[in-house]
């Protein structure tokens, strides 16, 4: 097998292995497996209507997607793209709460650069506190998560509250219809549009500039990346900055797009979603873009499954942790390993 | 202020146990994100255990009976597959998180929540302001206590520490830092099915799902914040729930001046603070990503 293919085969390998221990799991649960594993490809791909969902879901995840991909290729482990992307909400709601009154074709990209601004500003102080102080930015971008949460709780019961509607989740002023970029299908050609240029940009900015390649360089070997002259701390604050500005950016986009509104504690595993597409494509930006369709389809299944097929929203969770659990696994079991050298 | 010190105590114990469990792993090696899926499917197998059986009792042997797995199947994942620490565990605290969800829909349907027939033993009300503290809160201080000694005085304590520190000095004198992991991994799944027992039958006899709301977390800080010390990171641990106490009080003191949010958030922020802080002493906890022989 060849150097190249041989990594997807191993996290292929693996995602299945998971994907078998959660069937005996659910199994052992006492729901019949074969019919929910029937029930999420149907939820995901064949429903009437699946289909739009699942890409309604890849969109932000794949977004989201590559701005961990980025962090992670330099070496930082940032997981709080779940706050970045509230953040990048927050500061799109805001504007465009602002600036309702103003001409569309304006406003829509200044709504999208506040998501930016917003994202990238909630992933700086964990960069900077990394570069600085050595503060490890796992706990700080975790934190981050918890923090962001909590600040659009308070965003949408307090200065963006929408004083109509009496529902139980704290909701703001919808957005102005103008600036809409989809219905809430979240499918339009305009998000399309966005989505794919940015993972067309994502992939020259990791593949063919200096600050790709050096950044996957020190992800690698950072004390040979310094020893060759590069500035280490100018990568890491731009590892975070981009993380944190794609992950923002989806934000804006879910904001203008399906959601119309904040809504507290909306998307809620988006950003563990995005470190997982990250994952499972390997850190490649065109790898991302299957991955993030094949979670974007578990996201549709963990909608449709309770509602229609009346399984558990948790068969998902369970199966998207069983396949974090797994899927940076470097080695086979020596179990498997020995039938592999047994047979060859 | 007795009364004070009680609440806080009370409310700390299960923070500190996780932390504890997470601390013992971190010292052979291992940082433990699967902390809060432990903690919950602790508190999940107590309440289960308990209104299943009858008894509190068996609800504490079914937690860490739970927690121990969790923790072995963790160390499968990082020691045999060669997964990566953090992502390993994030997948632990994800299928606790599943997996208690689906276990008490599959167990109880659509309740969110199970409660419990009985609680720990409590202190009675001689007790004075104490009274109400369950027997996992007046063990802790002598566990804190025990789990120094273990570390610090004796040959399996510091052979664990030199699994964590320097492998390879470990495998030369012929400790095998692999098995010591999973031992590690092993006390810290105990430690976790206390914190978790301790959170879901302390006061409340109740176990809804979530419930931990980011807790293990916060006790994977106080880890770093207390410097892998026992005691320090008991103390950094009942430091985060008393800056969460301080904050219900000021909502009191101040009223609606104070979003709610803002207070819910100190402890986060708290950590953030205490993580950085500790960094700026011991020069950058670069630890997370270098500590390891691989």
């Amino acid at each position: 097998m060849s150097a190249r293919l041989f990594p997807v085969a191993r996290a292929l390998a693996y995602v299945a292995i998971a994907l078998v221990a959660c069937a005996i799991v659910f199994q052992l649960a006492g729901y019949p497996s074969a019919g929910m594993f029937a029930a999420i490809v149907e939820g995901a791909f064949l429903a009437p209507h699946a289909i739009v969902h699942t890409i309604r879901w890849a969109m932000p995840l794949f977004v989201t997607a590559l701005g961990v991909l980025v962090a992670f290729r330099c070496g930082y482990f940032n997981i709080g793209a779940q706050g970045q992307f509230y953040l990048g909400a927050i500061a799109a709601g805001l504007t465009a709460d602002a600036l309702h009154a103003g001409p569309p074709v304006l406003v829509i990209p200044l709504v999208l650069a506040a998501g930016i601004a917003g994202g990238a500003l909630w992933a700086l102080w964990p960069g900077l506190l990394r570069v600085l102080s050595g503060t490890d930015e796992v706990i700080t971008t975790l934190m981050g998560n918890f923090i962001a949460i909590l600040a659009l709780a308070y965003v949408t019961s307090g200065p963006l509250k929408d004083g109509s509607g009496s529902g139980e989740v704290a909701a703001a002023r919808p957005v102005a219809d103008g600036l809409r970029l989809s219905t809430s299908s979240g499918v339009s050609l305009s998000i399309l549009a966005i989505v794919i240029v940015v993972g067309g940009l994502m992939w020259l900015l990791v593949d063919r500039t200096a600050f790709g390649v050096l950044g996957s360089l020190a992800g690698r070997n950072p004390v040979m990346v310094v020893w060759q002259g590069a500035r280490s701390g100018r990568i890491a604050i731009g590892a975070f900055l981009f993380s944190g500005a794609l992950a923002g950016l989806a934000g804006a986009l879910e904001l203008l797009g399906p959601s119309g509104r904040l809504l507290s504690g909306f998307a809620p595993t988006l950003g563990f979603g995005a470190v997982l597409v990250a994952l499972v494509s390997g850190l490649s930006v065109s790898a991302a873009t299957v991955a993030s369709v094949f979670f974007g389809g578990l996201a549709a299944a963990s909608l449709y499954l309770p509602v229609i097929a009346g399984f558990p929203a948790a068969a998902i969770d369970i199966i998207n942790a069983a396949i974090t659990l797994v899927i940076t696994a470097r080695a086979w079991p020596s179990a498997l390993r020995r039938r592999a050298s047994a047979s060859s | 202020m007795i009364a004070a010190i009680a609440a806080i105590l009370q409310s700390a114990t299960p923070l500190i146990y996780v932390a504890l469990g997470g601390m013992i792993a971190a010292r052979a090696g291992i940082w433990n994100l699967g902390l809060e899926g432990l903690m919950i499917a602790g508190a999940c197998a107590a309440v289960v255990g308990t209104k299943q059986s009858g008894s509190a009792g068996v609800g504490v042997m079914c937690a860490i009976v739970v927690c121990v797995l969790g923790s072995a199947l963790l160390w499968f994942a990082i020691e045999k597959l060669r997964a990566h620490p953090v992502i390993a565990g994030l997948g632990i605290s994800g299928l606790g998180l599943g997996g208690t969800d689906l276990a008490i829909q599959a167990m109880y349907g659509n309740e969110g929540s199970v409660h419990a027939p009985r609680s720990l033993p409590q202190l009675g009300a001689a007790a004075g302001d104490f009274a109400g503290c369950s027997v996992l809160v007046v063990a802790m201080p002598f566990v804190v206590a025990a789990l120094w000694v273990l570390l610090r005085r004796t040959r399996f304590g510091l052979q664990l520490s030199a699994c964590g520190e320097h492998p390879f000095a470990a495998r030369s004198v012929g400790i095998d830092p692999v098995r010591m992991r999973l031992v590690a991994l092993a006390i810290g799944g105990v430690l976790c099915a206390f914190g978790g027992t301790e959170l879901a039958l302390g006061r409340l006899q109740i176990f809804s799902t979530g419930m931990t709301a980011g807790r293990g977390y916060m006790a994977f800080a106080a880890v770093v914040f207390g410097a892998m010390d026992p005691i320090g990171t008991a103390g950094a641990a009942a430091f985060f729930s008393l800056v969460e106490y301080l904050g219900i009080k000021g909502q009191l003191v101040f009223g609606n001046a104070a979003p709610p949010e803002l207070v819910l958030s100190l402890p986060y922020i708290a950590t953030v603070l205490g993580v950085w802080i500790s960094s700026r002493l011991r020069g950058g906890a670069a630890a997370l990503s270098e500590l390891r022989d691989y």
